[in-house]
């Protein structure tokens, strides 16, 4: 009986191996890792033989996602070579894995009985970088485009990082001078505009004429036939202000001039005239509207700034939800509180283990709890939208949930590591649960609850921004649709704003936990 | 009159704290319990007043087994039995008056008390009792910022809001010094005498032992191993103390006595 459990405890490499060293090897050769079993290093055989299994597995998946509309052996091999040339690599190492294997099994054998060798780890370092390569390419590692694409990315970056000319904008007013042409010509063609004291107009000569006429000719081609050429006269224009030419066609629908390819305007000079001749253009037109005399409007637009800067609409909209994602963490980290003040004192194991019953909810709150804080608050928020819609009610009640399960282990936690003396005390006063509650375990968790809470808020704030990302409200939401329709500077002052938002709320929380321990 | 009957206190790691334990407290006695770090003093003590179940056993008190009492009954119960400990065990956070009033929670309605409310008589109760353990002007402060002594005036205080029948002491003076641990002694000495409380007490030092107990338990290794008068321990010389304790036991250096003179040498 003595000597049997002397021999279990015997330290294992003292044994010799089971087979002489060359038979190791090829057994290992045969089947990875076998030679060291037998060469008694049953659990390092093991090992061997599920990584390099795994190894294997890996490889002719990769190989076969590659080149997945190959087939036959040569063929998907060289097709996937020639599209990832790392294949290569990982082949090459997976290969001095084997070897390494094999002589690995041999040197075990051949030092198994002298516990002062020590074991050879080359099969090891092959092991992960077999692994790492593997990575490398699952994960498609591409330093050659983060080093080249940075060029590229400059623009929309340099308007992520600094892109407050967007936060500013001028109120703007545009002046219109406006003429009337008729097509075809009538009798009675309208009149030339009349002047005008203060307001902008157009004097166009003629007054009637034909636009620019496109059709198909017989052997397919297009005809262009040019319209009437329009002398343009502007008067009481701003000086030095862009002047753009715009249509209205009869069917009220608003174009530019173009000629050449270009939009065509023109500056006016120092009297606020201008001066410009350009073809009455094509237009499609609905038929309905090309019965009889019609109606063209010729319109000289210009936008000046009036009055002072002002914040522009972007940046208020980043400021009120900014505002409001604050308040989506706060409100979550106070709906937190309220309902997880309850369940931490019932997930207490010093406060419920009085008697079975009690310890059977201890166990039961704990399991909820973590089920619940074992889910992402990101995966509830999704939840939140589908049931309440988008928006911040969506993002509080995501954020609530998790609150609740976070805190309550906190709070939990807290209360399970105060000072039993008092509890014991007011116990024995003839006080019940409640008042042991209220006069034994509150005074002392107060501090850390209020350290915890902070820190929560904290938490939910950042999270909140997150939550946006799916429909949950807040600066989030607004940073996603931004960054969807590309106004990269919008979406730089939302970002501006979350990182100020956050390095102050570190700093508060920090400077408030502190005055409380 | 409490009587103990064949208590063992056995804990869920299989330590066995109390081993069938004996003994009777008739009422009016200053009951010490010496016995080494570990002996099992503080699990009896605890097991009278049910802070911990004993594994079995009688406690019978008045005629009532304590050991069976169940929820209300048990908290009825409580309320007659003060309780002081080594550390105090005061809500270091709160102020001593609400340290104080806790005394009383046992008797005062639940909500009002969840609410810090207490009936004007148990205020005047707390002033009362303040007063005569000499620390009326610490009523507002918070209990961490008292000295040991005076916490320990705060402890007994609040075992007195319980208007107990009997105190149970568990090392009440072990963190104190020699003259505060003296004093301490008195209080307890004379709520025995005038107020005729039943004291089971458990204490290290002999010195505290010859002059305080009425009757002395000795436990080791959680048996019962000596039972003694108040003559008993009179003569009980240092040898006979040390075969209870072992030869860890020791006097407080010149006794008592010399301590006290120092102090008031100083
Ligand atoms: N909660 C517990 N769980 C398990 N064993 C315990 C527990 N509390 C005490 N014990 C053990 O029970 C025995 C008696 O402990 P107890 O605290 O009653 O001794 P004591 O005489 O009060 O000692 P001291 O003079 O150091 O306070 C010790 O061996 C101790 O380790
Ligand atoms: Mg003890």
């Amino acid at each position: 009986m003595k000597s049997k459990k002397q021999q279990i405890y015997k330290p294992k490499p003292s044994l010799p191996s089971l087979v002489p060293p060359w038979l190791a090897g090829v057994l290992s050769a045969i089947l990875p890792g076998l030679g060291q079993a037998f060469a008694r290093q049953i659990r390092r055989g093991i090992l061997i033989l599920f990584s390099f299994a795994t190894i294997i597995g890996l490889l002719v998946w990769r190989f076969r996602l590659a080149a997945p509309r190959d087939t036959g052996f040569m063929n998907i091999v060289n097709k996937a070579i020639y599209l990832q040339p790392l294949l290569t690599g990982i082949t090459v190492v997976v290969g001095l894995l084997y070897l390494a294997n094999i002589y690995d099994a041999v040197k075990l054998a051949t030092i198994a009985g002298k516990p002062e060798k020590s074991k050879p780890f080359l099969i090891f370092i092959m092991l992960i970088l077999a692994f790492f390569l593997l990575g490398w390419q699952i994960g498609q590692i591409d330093l050659y485009t983060l080093t080249t694409s940075f060029g590229d990315a400059g623009p929309a970056l340099s308007r992520v990082l600094w892109p407050w000319s967007r936060a500013i904008s001028f109120p703007e007013d545009t002046w219109r001078g406006i003429a009337v042409l008729e097509t075809p010509c009538s009798d009675n063609p309208p009149p030339p505009t009349a002047t005008l004291e203060d307001r902008p107009y157009l004097v166009v000569d003629p007054t009637c004429g034909e636009p620019t006429i496109q059709q198909a000719t017989d052997n397919s081609g297009v005809e262009i036939i040019p319209g009437t050429t329009l002398e343009v006269k502007g008067y009481n224009f701003v000086p030095g202000v862009v002047v753009d030419l715009w249509w209205i066609d009869p069917a009220t629908s608003q174009f530019r001039q173009r000629q050449e390819g270009q939009n065509v305007n023109v500056i006016p000079d120092e009297n606020g005239e201008f001066t410009i001749d350009i073809i009455w253009p094509y237009r499609i037109i609905p038929p309905s509207y090309r019965e009889g005399v019609s109606e063209w409007e010729l319109q000289g637009r210009q936008i000046t700034n009036v009055g002072d800067w002002e914040f522009s609409a972007e940046f208020n909209l980043a400021v009120e939800k900014m505002v409001e994602t604050i308040f989506i963490g706060m409100m979550a980290t106070f709906f937190g509180i309220i309902l997880s003040l309850p369940f931490s004192f019932l997930a207490a194991r010093n406060l419920m283990s009085a008697n079975s019953f009690m310890l059977g909810i201890y166990y039961l709150v704990r399991l909820i709890l973590n089920i619940i804080r074992s889910i992402e608050p990101l995966i509830w928020a999704i939840l939140a939208v589908i049931i309440v819609g988008l928006g911040p009610w969506a993002g509080i009640i995501a954020l609530t949930i998790h609150s609740i399960a976070a805190l309550g282990k906190l709070y939990s936690e807290a209360i399970e590591s105060i000072n039993s003396g008092p509890i014991e005390a007011i116990t024995a006063t003839g006080a019940n649960w409640f008042q042991i509650i209220v006069y034994g375990v509150i005074p002392q968790v107060i501090p850390p609850f209020v350290s915890f809470t902070i820190y929560r808020w904290d938490i939910n704030i950042r999270m909140s921004t997150i939550i946006g990302l799916v429909g949950g409200g807040g600066i989030g939401y607004l940073l996603t649709q931004w960054i969807r329709v590309l106004d990269y500077r919008a979406a730089g002052i939302a970002v501006w704003f979350i990182a100020l938002t956050v390095a102050i709320l570190d700093y508060v929380s920090a400077a408030i936990r502190e005055r409380f321990t | 009159m409490l009587e103990i009957r064949n208590l063992t206190k056995i804990y869920e790691d299989g330590t066995l704290a109390v081993d069938n334990v004996s003994f009777t407290v008739p009422d009016g006695e200053f009951l010490i319990v010496i016995g080494l770090s570990g002996s099992g003093k503080s699990t009896l003590l605890r097991c009278i007043n049910r802070l911990i179940d004993p594994t079995e056993g009688e406690i019978l008190w008045n005629g009532v087994d304590l050991a069976k009492l169940e929820g209300d009954d048990l908290r009825k119960a409580r309320r007659k039995i003060g309780m002081i400990f080594q550390h105090f065990n005061l809500v270091s956070r709160s102020s001593v008056m609400i340290n104080i009033l806790a005394g009383r929670l046992g008797y005062a309605r639940t909500w009002p008390t969840l609410l810090h409310q207490f009936s004007k008589k148990d205020r005047e109760k707390a002033w009362d009792i303040l007063r005569r353990m000499d620390i009326e002007d610490q009523a507002m402060k918070l209990a961490r910022e008292l000295s040991g002594g005076q916490q320990q005036r705060v402890g007994i205080s609040r075992a007195l809001m319980q208007d107990p029948e009997m105190i149970l002491a568990d090392e009440p003076v072990a963190s104190l010094d020699p003259v505060l641990a003296h004093s301490i002694l008195n209080y307890l000495e004379k709520l025995n005498k005038e107020d005729k409380l039943t004291i089971i007490c458990s204490l290290h030092y002999l010195d505290l032992v010859q002059r305080y107990a009425t009757r002395v338990v000795g436990l080791r290794a959680g048996k019962l191993v000596y039972e003694g008068t108040r003559e008993d321990i009179r003569k009980m010389t240092d040898e006979e103390f040390k075969s209870i304790y072992g030869e860890e036991a020791e006097r407080i250096t010149d006794g008592i006595e010399g301590a006290l003179e120092r102090s008031e040498l100083q």
